[in-house]
């Protein structure tokens, strides 16, 4: 008997120590969620958008402090005090959601509101570019009467007897491409014209493909095709007398006759 | 004399069977679908939460099987509450991508805008 006491002592002693140990774990899983529920709770976002985890939080931790006064129970209480824990954590980011999610709304106002405004911007800033190529372009042509604006291009563009343009044509040609991009219901018509050296046969033919070679770089920059006729006159219409190399030089010419901004063309000769 | 004991044992085994717990069907039902949903959104083993619940499912079907069910019950409802926490957590995550992207948009208009004539 007597040696049996110790022993049953020892095992009393360790029983209390266990359920010591497992009290104390309960314990701090108690506090750990009274805390966390503590903070969502005194939270006015969170309440506003999870109201029905943050009751459940309490529920629960609720149940976990009533078990705890029981003995145990331990696994119990660490079970309730976890589901607190959690049901907080889902409110907390519950609203942290909410949160984010008024904040993409006005950001995505503003996000309109700015492209609304620089949308303003480039389009004024096209006009203003807009009207300086006009005025370009019509200081490049002249006003015609009934033919409307024409545009000359000197045979500075093309070799004598050839038809491919010069690359010198460049910038005279991407500053009508710009204008006509610029001005989408203005058409063109492209006229070629030659002096009277040669047969009237030949400078006809070398006329449309003058003026054919300006169209195709036209359309090779992206101006629609449906938008430029293409006319060969040959040596007639001369703007000098042909007697001289000076006049000559002056009736080698391609014409750009520009219709109004309606696209209303003026009819060929 | 005798049968007190007997009678004691069969209180007690009678106690325990009371206290035993009815198969949870329904709560394994609610955490398969906290699960199903938290994927849905997006949630895969990276996150911490999703993991959990997902190993908590798999032995609370295990503790089903061998009808423990009252292991089964608090795994399955410890399962459906982190699959929540997961979807919460992922949905969180995607709309503060989202934020960051807009306002790297707005910052942009803005240099744009500044840039304009």
């Amino acid at each position: 008997m007597k040696a049996v006491k110790p022993l049953a002592a020892l095992t009393l002693l360790a029983v209390v120590g266990l359920q010591g140990c497992a009290s104390q774990r309960s314990e701090s899983a108690l506090d750990e969620a009274g805390a966390t529920f503590q903070k969502v709770k005194d939270d006015s976002d969170v309440l506003r958008s999870a109201p029905r985890d943050v009751i459940r939080a309490g529920e629960s931790l609720a149940r976990a402090e009533r078990l705890s006064s029981y003995v145990g129970t331990g696994a119990d209480v660490r079970h309730y005090a976890y589901l607190s824990q959690r049901y907080s954590e889902i409110a907390r980011e519950h609203a942290k959601l909410a949160g984010n999610q008024e904040r993409l709304a006005k950001l995505d106002l503003e996000r309109q509101r700015l492209q609304l405004a620089l949308r303003e911007a480039k389009l004024a800033s096209v006009q203003q570019q807009g009207k300086w190529l006009e005025a370009q372009i019509v200081s490049l042509a002249t006003e015609q009467g009934d033919r409307g604006l024409v545009m000359t291009l000197g045979d500075v563009l093309f070799d004598t007897g050839r038809a491919e343009l010069k690359n010198s044509a460049s910038r005279t040609v991407l500053k009508l491409v710009q204008f006509l991009q610029l001005n989408p219901r203005r058409l063109v018509r492209i006229e070629g014209y030659t002096d009277s050296t040669g047969t009237a046969e030949d400078n006809l033919a070398l006329s449309r493909d003058r003026a054919q070679a300006v169209a195709d770089m036209l359309v090779d920059l992206g101006v629609d095709e449906k938008r430029i006729q293409v006319e060969g006159y040959g040596d007639q219409y001369p703007i000098e007398a042909n007697a001289s190399e000076r006049g000559r030089a002056q009736n080698r010419r391609v014409e750009i006759v520009f219709s109004d901004d309606k696209g209303k063309l003026a009819p060929g000769r | 004399m005798r049968i007190q004991p007997l009678l004691l044992a069969l209180a007690l085994l009678g106690l325990a069977g009371c206290a035993n717990d009815p198969a949870p069907d329904e709560q394994l039902r609610l955490s398969e679908q906290a699960l199903e949903q938290a994927k849905a959104v997006g949630a895969t083993d990276q996150v911490a939460e999703f993991k959990l619940a997902e190993d908590k499912l798999t032995r609370a079907r295990a503790n089903m099987t061998s009808e423990d069910f009252r292991d089964a019950r608090l795994r399955a409802e410890q399962a459906e509450l982190d699959a929540r926490l997961a979807e919460a957590r992922v949905l969180t995550q995607k709309s503060e991508e989202q934020l960051e992207l807009l306002q790297s948009r707005v910052k942009r208009l803005r240099k744009q805008l500044e840039v304009q004539p």
